[in-house]
Formats: structure tokens, C-alpha cells, sequence
């Protein structure tokens, strides 16, 4: 599985969407994305990609697109 | 076992409380990653003996809890381990000196609550995002009863009640994760603590308890491992005082 597929994967599992579906994603612009959902993703993404993610950084993954960018600083390459 | 299989974050686990939970939770089969703030021989000793006589593994991990970094790179350092997180019990605290409230500066309350109060959140922040992996883990929250009847120091009660108000907030966002959240608050417990206290002052304090005596630190461990085992399973969001019958 490449990264952005696990990335993908994290987004749809954490947040209960279809795959297709979680590339528009915005913090608190849908129903599964609160701040409940937040958390969750929090932790799929880590566990996904073996990495632990800074405060700062948690505030400010705020989207899909957002979210690339933060993985970036951990050495991910989507 | 209560707590079979099960691998506890557990700080202030070298004294008082803390150490008697660290040993109640290796004598019901959980695994434990020990949280004490500098290395002694001794707490690696006591470590060693609890797990070997245990049959479970007890990790001492040495950090300062008001260190964010040292923090982080103890939990970091767990997270590579690749062991699921099952539960936490926050129990480090410190108790400023017993001074009237006009008597007690900021500075006092501000490295109480560094201890108490923010040091808490920010393990059960890390503790609890590894939680949610396995959706399910407990989380028990040592306060006092001074938190909720705010009958002893001004900066101790104050950053205990904290405590429970934090704790409730955080039962209400991880239920849907899995995790159940809960105080324990000790009464009168006879520890280092309390060991200082003039004979007036503990005769006053046990003339309030029904059982007219104090607690001893296994028997709040006992209430510690029932809020972390499953027979707790439809508990969270409470404050269980542990308190001799002070009504």
C-alpha cells in the first residue's frame, strides 16, 4: 500500500466516509469531521505512519490538503 | 486477574499511592510502565522483584512530567514499543505547604497546578491518542477529596478540583473512542504526605471520618484497579471517593 493510499485509508476509516469522498474534507465543515472525528483521525494517522504528531500540528490539520503538508514535516512523502 | 494482560501507564509509581497501585495492578496481571521522576536503585529494584514475582513486565520510565519534551519522547519511546496502551492512571502530585489563602502566592499555585493539574492533561493527551487506536482503554484520575469539599490547601484542593473538572470534560469526548474516564479522590491516606502532620491536626481530620482512621494506600489501589478493569465497564465520568465514610 503506498502512503497516500494509507492516507486515504486513515481519512475514510477515522472519519466513517467513502474513500472517494475524502479529498474536500474540511475541520468542521461535515458532520463526521468534529472534533471527536479530529481525534480519532489524530490517532489513525499515527498509527498509520508510526509518528507522533505535535500539538501544533494537530490544531492545525484542518483539512485533507492541510494534512499532507503536516506529514511532510515527519519525513512523509505522500 | 482484574487486570490480566493489560499495560498501565502509571506515574508516581516510586512512592505512597502510586507505589501501592504499582503493585496491586502487577499482582491482578498488568504490565506496567512506571512513571517516577529520577532514577534510584531501588524503585529499579522494586520494579524488578514486582514483575518477576508478578509473571508481568514493569518498565521504569524516568521523566519529568512538567518537561513537554521529556514527556513526549517518553511517550514516543512507548509508542515504539509497538504494545497497546490499555489504560493510565494519572496519580503524580505534588501538596504545596499548609498556609492560609491570603498566605499563599501565585508562584505556589502555579508550580502546584504545573504538577497536578497541567502535567495531567498533557499525559492523558498522549495516553489517550494511543488509546483510541484500540478504541478502548480506562483512565483513572487521582484527585483528593479536598478537590471536591475544599477543606485543605488552597493550592492543592484547587488544582485537585481541576482535576475533576478536566476529568469530566475528557469522559465526555472519549467516550466515542472507547475510553472511559474517572476520578478517584483519597481521603485521609497515610503516606509521606500526611506523615508530617502534627498529632492535633490528625486527630481533627480522623474526628471527620466514620472509620476513624486512616486510609492505607493499598486499599485506594484496590478502588484504582477496579476503575481500570472491566468489571468498571459502565463507569465514566465519575468521582469515587475513597474516604472512610466522611458523610
Amino acid at each position: 500500500m503506498t502512503n497516500m493510499e494509507k492516507y486515504v485509508k486513515a481519512f475514510s476509516e477515522a472519519l466513517e466516509v467513502p474513500e472517494s469522498d475524502v479529498a474536500g474534507l474540511v475541520y468542521g465543515k461535515s458532520e463526521a469531521w468534529d472534533s471527536v472525528g479530529h481525534m480519532t483521525l489524530v490517532a489513525a494517522l499515527e498509527d498509520a505512519f508510526d509518528i507522533m504528531i505535535d500539538m501544533d500540528d494537530i490544531i492545525d490539520l484542518s483539512s485533507f490538503e492541510k494534512g499532507k503538508e503536516i506529514l511532510k514535516k515527519y519525513d512523509v512523502e505522500l | 486477574m482484574l487486570l490480566e494482560g493489560k499495560n498501565i501507564v502509571l506515574t508516581g509509581a516510586n512512592r505512597g499511592i502510586g507505589n501501592a497501585m504499582l503493585h496491586r495492578f502487577a499482582e491482578e496481571g498488568a504490565n506496567l510502565w512506571a512513571f517516577a521522576r529520577r532514577p534510584s536503585e531501588s524503585f529499579e529494584q522494586d520494579c524488578r522483584e514486582t514483575a518477576e514475582r508478578c509473571g508481568v513486565w514493569v518498565e521504569p520510565v524516568y521523566c519529568e512530567l512538567t518537561d513537554t519534551e521529556a514527556l513526549k519522547a517518553a511517550f514516543k519511546q512507548i509508542m515504539a514499543e509497538k504494545k497497546p496502551l490499555h489504560g493510565l492512571v494519572n496519580n503524580a502530585g505534588v501538596m504545596g505547604e499548609d498556609k492560609m489563602f491570603q498566605m499563599t502566592s501565585a508562584e505556589e499555585m502555579h508550580r502546584t497546578f504545573e504538577v497536578n493539574f497541567f502535567a495531567m492533561v498533557e499525559v492523558s493527551r498522549l495516553a489517550t491518542r494511543l488509546m483510541a487506536r484500540n478504541k478502548a482503554g480506562a483512565v483513572v484520575n487521582v484527585a483528593s477529596i479536598a478537590g471536591i469539599d475544599g477543606d485543605s490547601r488552597l493550592d492543592y484542593s484547587a488544582s485537585k478540583a481541576a482535576v475533576i473538572a478536566a476529568s469530566k470534560k475528557m469522559a465526555r469526548e472519549l467516550v466515542s473512542v472507547g475510553v472511559r474516564v474517572n476520578v478517584l479522590a483519597p481521603g485521609f491516606t497515610d503516606t509521606e504526605l500526611v506523615a508530617g502532620l502534627s498529632e492535633k491536626v490528625v486527630e481533627q481530620q480522623l474526628s471527620k471520618i466514620l472509620m476513624h482512621r486512616k486510609a492505607r494506600p493499598e486499599e485506594i489501589a484496590n478502588v484504582a484497579a477496579f476503575l481500570l478493569s472491566d468489571l468498571s465497564s459502565y463507569v465514566t465520568g465519575q468521582v469515587w471517593r475513597a474516604d472512610g465514610g466522611i458523610i
